[in-house]
């Protein structure tokens, strides 16, 4: 061969082995756990996406699970430092041959995590009765389906209510909040409750551009009658989304009662020190408002003509064919053991977490959640507001990336509400696929 | 002894056939640049072809990538987020490179001096750019911090408004070129002060012998003298200031409002934050091809000025 031809055969070949490395497996529609022998010995990965206390819970989970199924053995870690840290993993992981049976993952994933052929279909599994798949939230299980398959189950609940600081409103004299708040009576308290003197504030957002600031907005965008996409066509720039908006932006830019964070990490802590009067936020937030002593409320979201639903970020169990049925069947098993209502009172209530299913409600467990987070009987009952959910189609990330973007340029005052809309939803228009 | 040597090798290469010597030089060829090609060819080589092909496609590391030709590229161009970021990159390198430049001389010239504790002072100057940048980032977050910071308390003493530094739009990138100048004098510093002791003495000896002050001394031989170094720098620290991330990424992440998203910051919200690794390993390959053709500008220039480095 002469150089050049060498060259060009080496250059194809590359081609050859490098597209191999881009490909992914497609679904040949067969039940992945068909022939399933529960007997078998198998060994499970389990990436738990948690750290600390949460991890060594997962680890004694899995460990009692052994000691029930002795011929299961659960490998459990992290799985990465972060769970942000997780989509990363998986997807060397995929490239590399070398996935877990089991990972965490975040809701937003669920579109690319199901377009990458490697996930189980549990659409018939989740069906039996025995699952009692209509116990967990109607948000959760929408998340759970990407593309009309249910690839993974709930891993934890949540919803965006108000948090309020009960000295902040009592200093200024203002009422409480209350579950049929208007956004008018909120902007109105906000406004009140901010002091420029001390530093406080009525209400506080992020503008970091991340999904933080983006899913604040949604609520608000539905229960102006918007939708997210129409098809896959963004249609979050309808009057909807510029109602939607402006309602924020005259807080931010025109009475300038809400602190703007540059960054998803401030605004909590400041809500803890007393600086900010009312956050919308999420149980998580329950621990670190516990420890700061403060005593506070939680409300529903202010509404729009009695509409005062929420929105709910969902974290799933994402389950993974390996093309071996003992091994699928085994994880099957294991993530409906973990999410039953026993086992759940067990886990999600004792890190924190809302119960996954309705029926805990009546466990000693969610008795003592309530007792020791007074706010969560109210986000536990929030979870009937959360109606719709983010969708979950390949391309939201870019999605939100750019609806953020927006939002923050508005609420800083560069842009009109319209404008940074429009500008979004072009940009996020080649994005989403189907 | 060496005659001995000789012989014996001698002895082994008359055994061999043309063909097995042949082999065996080209083996003992291979064996001495083969670690370092399999390194090169596997971590440099490699991933750039494949970033090449992945470039052509559209895929975000999950599932199936699909071919999609030049659109990615073609996209590049009329992406007003690609647009911004460049801007922003070409902002930071003309206020980096010129200043990097200009302060690494004069600092370089006040090192030169023959002052006591000199060795200290220039191991001030220089510490800076051994330390890292990701630590020189999150140090210099809490000195702009607007609230609890350092710079803002100067200010408040010399009763200068309070500042919001890396939380402003139209401050954060010229904050960061200033951090990125604090790290990066050092190693102008320490070229330049190398360049200055080079200098033939006789040179500066006869220019002073002929009544030039020492303004034109510098203006006419020392500056001259130092172009070649000069050139050496302006492309060092154009390349240091279009891959500049670690500063940016742990001082503001590219906010606020994007205001110091660079092209390299963009790259890796692209590829790692959004996962559209297709269209981040153009905006990446765009990127080659800009500081390519750069590099290759500026060293024809200073060949056709007669100033060789390269």
């Amino acid at each position: 061969m002469t150089k050049p031809l060498r060259l060009l055969a080496g250059g194809v070949g590359a081609a050859l082995l490098l597209s191999a490395c881009m490909g992914g497996t497609s679904d040949d529609g067969k039940d992945s756990a068909a022939g399933y022998d529960p007997a078998a010995t198998v060994e499970l990965t389990w990436w738990t996406g948690q750290t600390e206390e949460a991890e060594k819970v997962a680890e004694a989970l899995a460990a009692e699970y052994h000691t029930a199924h002795p011929n299961v053995t659960i490998k459990t870690s992290p799985g990465a430092p972060t769970t942000d840290d997780l989509l990363t993993k998986l997807s060397a992981g995929f490239a590399g041959g070398s996935y877990p049976d089991i990972s965490y993952a975040y809701g937003n994933w669920a579109g690319d995590l199901g377009a990458s052929g490697k996930t189980q279909d549990l659409t018939a599994y989740v069906q039996d009765p025995s699952f009692k798949w209509t116990e967990m939230p109607e948000a959760a299980r929408t998340v759970a389906t990407a593309n009309d398959k249910v690839i993974g189950i709930p891993a934890l609940v949540d919803n965006l209510a108000v948090i309020y600081n009960k000295s902040i409103f009592d200093k200024a004299g203002v009422a409480y909040p209350t579950d049929e708040w208007t956004w008018e009576d909120f902007r109105s308290a906000a406004k009140k409750l901010t002091d420029p003197a001390t530093k406080t504030y009525g209400t506080a957002y992020s503008v970091s551009g991340s999904e933080d600031t983006t899913w604040h907005l949604w609520p608000l965008l539905w229960q102006n009658g918007g939708k997210i996409l129409d098809g896959t066509k963004p249609a979050f720039n309808s009057d909807a989304g510029v109602t939607a908006l402006e309602t924020l932006r005259q807080m931010a830019v025109d009475d300038k009662s809400m602190y703007l964070d540059q960054t998803d990490e401030k605004y909590h802590p400041l809500f803890n020190s007393g600086r900010v009067a009312m956050i919308i936020t999420g149980p998580w937030a329950l621990l670190e408002i516990k420890e700061a002593k403060l005593s506070y409320g939680v409300s529903n979201l202010p509404g729009v003509n009695g509409d005062h639903q929420t929105v709910s970020g969902p974290d799933l169990w994402v389950l993974f064919d390996h093309n071996d049925a003992n091994r699928a069947g085994a994880a099957r098993d294991f993530i409906k053991w973990l999410t039953s209502a026993q086992t759940d009172a067990k886990w999600n209530l004792a890190v924190g977490n809302l119960p996954l299913r309705s029926s805990e409600q009546s466990t000693p467990e969610f008795a003592a959640y309530v007792k020791e987070y007074p706010g969560g009987q109210k986000f536990f009952d929030n979870l009937a507001n959360a109606k719709q959910a983010r969708p979950t189609v390949p391309g939201y990330e870019v999605l939100s990336r750019n609806v953020g973007d927006a939002i923050a340029s508005v609420l800083q005052g560069k842009t009109s509400s319209k404008d940074a809309l429009d500008a979004a939803a072009k940009k996020s228009a080649d994005a989403v696929v189907n | 002894m060496a005659l001995t040597f000789a012989a014996s090798s001698h002895a082994a290469v008359r055994k061999a056939s043309p063909l097995g010597r042949a082999v065996r030089r080209s083996l003992t060829g291979w064996a001495f640049a083969g670690p370092a090609t399999v390194l090169v060819v596997g971590l440099s080589l490699f991933p750039a072809i494949w970033a090449f092909f992945i470039s052509r496609a559209r895929w975000n590391g999950i599932s199936p990538g699909v071919p999609v030709g030049w659109s990615n590229y073609q996209r590049l161009a009329t992406d007003p987020d690609m647009l911004a970021a460049a801007r922003h990159t070409l902002l930071l390198t003309v206020l980096f490179v010129p200043s990097s430049i200009i302060l690494g001389i004069v600092v370089a010239i006040a090192l030169n001096q023959r002052i006591r504790l000199i060795g200290f002072y220039r191991t001030c100057i220089f510490v800076p750019y051994v330390a890292s940048a990701a630590a020189t980032g999150i140090l210099a977050g809490f000195v702009f911090n607007p609230q609890f910071g350092a710079a803002n308390d100067v200010l408040r003493h010399l009763g200068i408004p309070q500042q919001q530094f890396l939380e402003s739009p139209t401050q954060a990138l010229y904050v960061i070129c200033l951090i990125a100048l604090w790290g990066e004098v050092g190693f102008c510093t320490v070229i330049y002060l190398a360049a200055l002791q080079d200098i033939p003495r006789e040179l500066v000896e006869a220019a002073t012998m002929d009544g030039a002050s020492r303004w034109r001394v510098f203006r006419h031989i020392t500056l001259p003298e130092l172009r070649p170094v000069t050139v050496f720098t302006a492309v060092w620290q154009t390349i240091t200031a279009v891959q500049l991330f670690d500063l940016i990424y742990t001082t503001t992440r590219g906010g606020p409002l994007n205001s110091t998203q660079t092209v390299v910051y963009y790259i890796y919200e692209l590829a790692f934050q959004t996962q559209r690794l297709g269209y981040g390993a153009a905006a990446a390959y765009l990127l080659f091809a800009v500081t390519l053709m750069l590099t290759i500008g500026i060293i024809w220039y200073s060949r056709r000025r007669g100033s060789e480095v390269f």
